[in-house]
């Protein structure tokens, strides 16, 4: 039979070649024998050797900034926080003035390495203390009086993803699509659940799937529901396979604690080593909202993210990637600077977060935060965090961060 | 007759109760998908002779009961115990103590679950339990904080309570509930220094929405429910750290407790469109109504005391539930698609907590364990490849005959226990697959498509599936092969969606 269409697909590489001009997979899978769509799976493309690559790290619930980059020498610490201030042996010393909540032990010494550094007092005006409205802002990377509904990191890849197919753009672990995926455009994305694992695979009805998926052909794909459903099906089956051996066949170059969060990252390290082409991995840590008994909740969940964090950075050291990759902490507020009467603390403002990898400028970015607030007063920000997501947009992933921001945001030195 | 687009409603006419004319099939079918979680044919046969509001009216007469499960009342009973081996005895003792209260916390929580869902699946039911599975996604606690799954079958038996009473009603009940005192913080809010956690959400999440209040209404709120206390699944009145003194709420100026500070919640307008609004994104879709259309609502709604009751049975009736827009085309929820499959294959939910609820908790909904005080989001947040493997694993497992010597010694027992009473089926009955698998192969495509998926017949998919069943009877596998075709159905977005 001839090809109904000019856009049928008949060889691999027209295949790929369709794929590639941003069409989603499944634009074209409806037309292509899946003995194509099999063969670009099982394939993996050349891996670019110089591509950067953004490993996010959410902290939700809202970390108490103070209580983990910790302003030491300041008297006020200690006045708004008398039952929460940590002593000086539960401190690391970073500089005269600042040290490390102790359970960063490991974050300490990528510190004093120069691989880690921290940007302080991050924030934006006009706060809101929602959970759910502070995450958006921070995920949308809009003002505090603007509702976008794509996500900043959607925006990067409206821009900047090609869209291989059985490549996703985006990876996340955790059990939603996180809103900073969002984009315009359908891309690719593959999500494993908070505790890494995705589904096993197996099938035998494959072709009758997929006779059923393009039997579901509505509108354009992405359209509706049942669109969106059909492309997300077609572009799971298509990875899942890949992924699944790549994460089967891995050895590790480092040991990784025995934490959800930590084998997370080490799926992430597993793909990045295979040369998957995707460039944005999101990882998600909970449990920060902290209004009650915050000390120890708080330090097993910092000692979860450093222990994670470091084992990640060895991995890659060791197979000499950690040149490629940047990964960045966020949280949707900091917390109230002084305690409440429950040894814990209530939604607040600007916090600091981490940056980590072998090509950061390490040390201390921006200006710490001003204690000199009463009571009921919050921290006034100094460091907008659409100023480190044009640093990490521009100088990082390069692409022209004023065209994903809205606006113009003076790059920080931390790259 | 087509059903009519919600843009020839206008926003007046748009409650009023679905004319008779537009009550076919296709529209009891949707009623019975979105109230509840399946279309049971015997449901379906009568819903289409009593009509939309008769319907909707008998399954909003009552709810039902769910008795308290064995081993929620065992929990209960040695939480006195349990408390003072945790508070008292060395260290090591005290550890051992809490991790033990951990255990029996789980247990319970997943005896509830099967309970609940084992109610929930009869379809008679159904509609009423996923009723308060809505209250209870607006209403929220978890179980991860809260932590002693006794205080969270309370809270649920307090939703079921004033599920279909005054919306006030339930509000104060709930602010009384030990679970949401213990979830949100009220229980360390003192007059001296009020905790602004509940405050925060009773305004934000669960009664009016962002917008429709000030952080000042927060913040004095927050001391109209200080000294709001529980103990051992009690609620608690402790006068001496509640704040008696004036607050100014919505600019109202007065000595306010928390229900008084409930009072005056109704009072606003946006309390009568915000549970309207929720319930369009939880039954119908995932673009709120233009505002003209719930304000309507709202203002009807607050006009009869904020009854539940009246605004579930005008919802549920209205020419805009059955408008054009929202046939099809909704994601089903992950417990609504589990629930969904149970009926329609003919199944009871299985007593196997860790089969059934670990599944659950793949598909992304944990009952009793959303991801934050907001609740599920729903919509294509349920959808990503590894829920999407979650849904398919499920599929193939009711399929299956299930492997009774790969279970656990009490799974065995708690299956034996379900055999004695009566129930079969918790997979797919064998011998219904042979007698599906003698037929020929286009009717027997027929009638799987005509049970799981209407949409589809007549069209090339059915034609598709003779054809697979036609050369799976080839190779004498006919049985596997529809139990394949069967499966690829379920796990087609069409099944996915109602």
């Amino acid at each position: 039979m001839k090809n109904p269409t000019p856009l049928l697909p008949s060889t691999r590489r027209e295949f790929i070649r369709y794929g590639t001009r941003g069409i989603g997979l499944l634009a074209f899978s409806r037309f292509a024998p899946s003995f194509l769509v099999e063969s670009v799976a099982a394939e993996a493309p050349p891996a670019e050797k110089d591509r950067t690559i953004l490993v996010l790290v959410q902290l939700a619930g809202g970390n108490d900034g103070l209580n983990t980059v910790v302003p030491s020498a300041d008297p006020h610490y200690r006045r708004l926080r008398p039952t929460l201030a940590l002593g000086p042996d539960q401190l690391l010393r970073l500089d005269d003035r600042t040290a490390l909540n102790a359970a960063c032990a490991p974050l300490h010494r990528l510190f004093q390495e120069g691989r880690l550094g921290i940007v302080q007092n991050v924030g934006y005006p006009n706060p809101n203390r929602s959970h759910f409205r502070s995450t958006e802002i921070w995920e949308t990377a809009s003002d505090s009086s603007q509702f976008l509904a794509t996500g900043w990191l959607g925006r990067y890849l409206d821009n900047a993803c090609s869209g291989a197919p059985g490549e996703p753009c985006g990876v996340n672990f955790s059990n939603e699509v996180p809103q900073s995926f969002l984009s315009e455009h359908a891309h690719p994305t593959f999500s494993f659940s908070a505790n890494g694992r995705s589904g096993r695979g197996g099938r035998e009805n494959l072709a009758l799937l997929e006779g059923m998926l393009r039997a579901h052909d509505g509108g354009a794909p992405g359209a509706d529901n049942a669109g969106y459903l059909r492309q997300t099906m077609m572009d799971a089956l298509v990875t899942e396979k890949r992924f699944q051996s790549i994460l089967a066949g891995y050895r590790a170059g480092a040991e990784y604690p025995s934490t959800p969060f930590a084998n997370s990252l080490r799926h992430v390290a597993a793909l990045i080593s295979a040369g998957v082409a995707t460039r944005v991995y999101y990882v998600s840590l909970s449990g920060f909202d902290t209004h009650a008994n915050q000390l120890n909740t708080q330090h097993n969940l910092l000692r979860q993210l450093s222990e994670g964090l470091a084992a990640f950075q060895r991995d890659l050291e060791s197979r000499r990637l950690d040149g490629q990759v940047l990964t960045m902490t966020f949280s949707e507020f900091g917390r109230r600077p002084s305690e409440n009467e429950s040894r814990g603390t209530d939604h607040g403002t600007a916090a600091p977060l981490f940056v980590l990898g072998s090509r950061v400028k390490a040390g201390l970015h921006g200006d710490a935060p001003n204690l000199a607030v009463d009571r009921r007063q919050d921290l006034q920000f100094s460091t907008d965090f659409r100023s480190v997501y044009a640093t990490v947009l521009d100088r990082w992933l390069g692409c022209d961060a004023e065209r994903i921001l809205g606006h113009r945001h003076p790059p920080l030195g931390f790259i | 007759m087509p059903p009519e687009s919600l843009a020839s409603l206008s926003p007046q006419d748009a409650w009023r109760a679905l004319p008779a004319a537009q009550w076919d099939e296709a529209a009891a079918r949707h009623l019975l998908q979105r109230l509840g979680f399946g279309a049971d044919p015997a449901e379906l046969d009568r819903a289409r002779r009593d009509g939309p509001v008769a319907t909707v009216q008998r399954y909003f007469a009552r709810m039902p009961e769910l008795p308290k499960p064995r081993l929620i009342a065992e929990l209960e009973a040695a939480a006195p115990e349990m408390g003072r081996r945790i508070a008292g005895g060395d260290p090591q003792q005290r550890r051992l103590a809490a991790q033990d209260a951990r255990e029996r916390s789980r247990e319970a929580l997943f005896d509830l679950t099967i309970k609940w869902l084992q109610l929930a699946a009869q379809p008679a039911h159904g509609p009423a339990e996923k009723w308060l599975l809505f209250l209870s996604d607006i209403w929220v606690v978890g179980v991860q904080k809260v932590k002693n799954s006794a205080l969270i079958y309370q809270h649920q038996d307090i939703l079921r309570r004033h599920a279909l009473g005054p919306a006030p009603q339930l509000a104060k009940a709930v602010s009384r509930s030990p679970a949401m005192i213990v979830y949100l913080d009220l229980q360390q809010s003192r007059r001296d220094a009020p905790n602004e956690n509940f405050a925060r959400e009773l305004f934000e999440l669960f009664t009016l929405g962002e917008g429709h209040y000030t952080e000042n209404d927060i913040k004095q709120a927050a001391r109209a429910f200080t000294g709001y206390r529980q103990r051992l699944g009690q609620f608690q009145f402790a006068p001496r750290q509640h704040d008696d003194g004036s607050k100014t709420v919505f600019g109202r100026k007065g000595a306010f407790d928390g229900d008084g500070v409930i009072d005056l919640v109704y009072r606003q307008p946006a309390a009568g469109t915000f549970l309207p609004k929720e319930m369009v994104r939880f039954y119908l879709s995932d673009t709120p109504l233009p505002e003209a259309y719930t304000d309507v609502l709202g203002a009807a709604w607050a006009r009869t005391g904020h009854d539940l009751r009246e605004l579930a049975v005008g919802f549920f009736s209205s020419r805009v539930f059955f408008a054009r827009e929202f046939r099809g085309g909704f994601i089903k929820s992950p417990v609504h698609f589990y629930l969904g499959l149970v009926q329609d294959l003919g199944l009871s939910v299985a007593p196997l907590p860790r089969q059934v609820i670990g599944t659950l908790r793949q598909m992304g909904q944990m009952p009793f364990d959303p991801p934050n005080v907001r609740g599920w989001v729903g919509g294509r947040n349920w959808i990503n490849s590894a829920t999407l493997a979650a849904r398919r694993q499920l599929i193939n497992g009711l399929l299956q005959p299930l492997n009774e010597n790969a279970l656990n010694g009490d799974e065995q027992i708690e299956l034996a226990a379900a055999y004695a009473e009566g129930v079969r089926h918790f997979t797919l009955d064998p011998a219904r697959l042979a007698d599906w698998a003698r037929q020929p192969a286009a009717p027997r495509a027929r009638l799987l498509a005509q049970r799981y998926l209407p949409e589809i017949v007549g069209t090339g998919l059915e034609h598709q599936l003779a054809a697979y069943l036609e050369r799976g009877g080839e190779h004498g596998r006919a049985e596997a092969a529809t139990r394949a075709a069967l499966a690829t159905l379920l796990e087609s977005p069409g099944y996915q969606l109602c």
